[in-house]
């Protein structure tokens, strides 16, 4: 453990560029362990309500999950990273608490945003702000630690700019839907890796469209999914939580 | 610049519309026998000039139903915007508050956008913990018989909750035809979509009895795919999307609110939807929705 300690201590500021980018690859690595993996973003009550039933009808699924990804959640990414300090992220999570209307996303998302918080803090121990934060959302008791605010808090602490934060979260998401496209055995590993590649292009375009608005201008586009996804617990045998 | 205003307020212990004012181009109508006399409810319906919006139209109005009243707002025929001219946008926007054991119905007709129009609602409801309230928002995707399916350039409907100052429901749905994807791609072959909120002390056998009769309808239709999906076609089961969907779930400290979306190929079968879900109403408000 000693030389641990020493190679911290040569390395003094976390804030540096290179460093920085250690961050930001534990963040968006899968292996954070986040839960993200329980989750299928509506995906898996598409399938059984035919709306994806066929391996091709998934692109477009993922695409149109990643625009409302964009319309609705991304604002609260963007305002949370703008201002990580406790009283906007609990003032965004009580707000995004009423605009999940669909039970099936409110519930994955204060999941994941829970599991995401309590790692956090452990984690980015140079960040006693975050431990504090938590402590104190935890004792008020009122406040659900919903995803994307909680992201945005994270990566706003841990020194990432607006738009990558933002770019992040687009990330995560399609990366996890594929994942849960993989496990659903609607398309192989390597099929994966080759869609996900593809709708790269499109998702930046979707950033492009969607980034950095304010949080009373989120809104849904997808409509139908959000009506599918919230058939989830209708679903007799499933694989996902959501 | 209010184009309405609608009050209701007890008056020798019957709902009574105590103000309503509208002028040009909204209009509204109120019919001394709508409900059986022995009903407290009264009916208000609105009407536009012209049967339809048009482009650049600006409507707002405010209702207010008093403690103990139930008022029910509804159209005479689905709301028609006609076409966009010079890029102009119509809107309505209605801010309504409900007071304490007071129950606001709002029961409109659909929604129709003609090809190439822009609209957007805005609706606003503040009620405190007594209040009860039961809104239906929806839209048809055009005039289908003339091949128009989602062929409008924006439609955005927002409706809000508050409770005490404190937002409960906040939601805003978008269509726009943009350049990444059209309203067509994300609707598939679904022509209608609804949404049924349902909230409040006067409702709440409503909320159960709804939310068991859409887990079981549902229920019957999702299926799970029999062997992985890459071997084959999923649905080689021979199973077809549902004509309907519908998902109901709860929402609010407690789950005190309900919220029924729902996607239809046909308006037609929503319409017999809402008749059936809310057949529960009649007794509370004099007739059934949707009939």
């Amino acid at each position: 453990m000693e030389e641990v300690k020493d190679v911290t201590r040569r390395f003094s500021s976390r804030e540096s560029a290179p460093l920085l980018q250690w961050s930001k690859w534990q963040l968006l690595d899968s292996i954070l362990p986040t839960g993200g993996f329980a989750h299928s973003f509506g995906l898996e009550a598409a399938m059984q309500a035919q709306i994806v039933a066929q391996p091709q009808h998934l692109q477009s699924y993922i695409i149109h999950t990643l625009e409302n990804t964009g319309s609705l959640l991304l604002p609260f990414v963007y305002s949370a990273a703008a201002s990580p300090d406790l009283q906007t992220f609990q003032h965004l999570d009580m707000i995004l608490d009423a605009t999940l209307t669909n039970e099936v996303s409110r519930k994955a998302s204060v999941s994941q945003g829970s599991a995401l918080m309590r790692v956090s803090s452990s984690v980015f121990s140079e960040f006693p702000s975050l431990k504090m934060m938590r402590n104190a959302c935890l004792s008020n008791g009122d406040v659900c630690f919903h995803h994307a605010p909680v992201f945005g808090l994270v990566c706003g602490l841990v020194g990432l700019d607006g738009e990558t934060c933002q770019r992040a979260y687009m990330y995560i998401t399609m990366r996890d839907i594929i994942s849960a496209a993989t496990r659903l055995n609607l398309v192989g590993p390597l099929g994966a890796a080759v869609l996900q590649h593809q709708i790269s292009l499109v998702a930046e375009e979707l950033l492009t469209k969607w980034k950095n608005r304010g949080v009373e201008e989120a809104c849904q586009t997808s409509p139908l999914l959000d009506t599918v996804q919230g058939c989830h617990s209708y679903l007799f045998s499933r694989l996902f939580c959501s | 610049m209010e184009t309405g205003s609608l009050v209701v307020s007890k008056v020798c212990s019957k709902s009574t519309v105590t103000r309503c004012f509208s002028k040009y181009p909204l209009k509204f109508m109120v019919p001394t026998k709508a409900a059986p006399s022995h009903i407290d409810a009264v009916w208000i319906y609105t009407l536009t000039y012209g049967g339809g919006i048009v482009s650049g139209d600006c409507i707002s109005f405010d209702v207010t139903v008093e403690d103990g009243c139930t008022a029910v707002l509804t159209t005479q025929a689905s709301t028609k915007v006609y076409k966009s001219v010079a890029l102009k946008c119509s809107e309505q926007i209605m801010e309504a508050s409900v007071g304490n054991d007071a129950l606001l119905v709002v029961i409109p007709d659909p929604v129709t956008c003609f090809s190439t129009a822009r609209y957007s609602q805005k609706q606003v409801f503040r009620v405190i913990s007594g209040s009860s309230l039961l809104v239906v928002d929806w839209i048809t995707s055009g005039r289908h018989e003339s091949g128009e399916k989602w062929d409008f350039t924006l439609y955005k409907s927002t409706n809000h909750i508050y409770v005490e100052t404190r937002p409960l429901f906040l939601d805003t749905v978008l269509l726009e035809n943009g350049n990444v994807t059209s309203i067509a791609e994300r609707m598939q072959d679904y022509q209608v979509i609804a949404m049924v909120i349902l909230l409040g002390p006067k409702l709440k056998h409503i909320q159960n009895q709804i939310q068991e009769d859409v887990k079981k309808m549902m229920s019957e239709q999702l299926h799970a795919p029999s062997m992985g999906g890459r071997t084959k076609a999923i649905n080689g089961d021979g199973y077809t999307k549902p004509p309907l969907i519908a998902s109901c779930n709860s929402f609010g400290p407690k789950g005190i609110g309900s919220v029924v979306r729902i996607a239809a190929t046909t308006t037609e079968s929503v319409y017999r939807f809402l008749h059936s879900q809310l057949a529960g109403m009649e007794p509370i408000i004099g007739l059934c929705p949707y009939r």
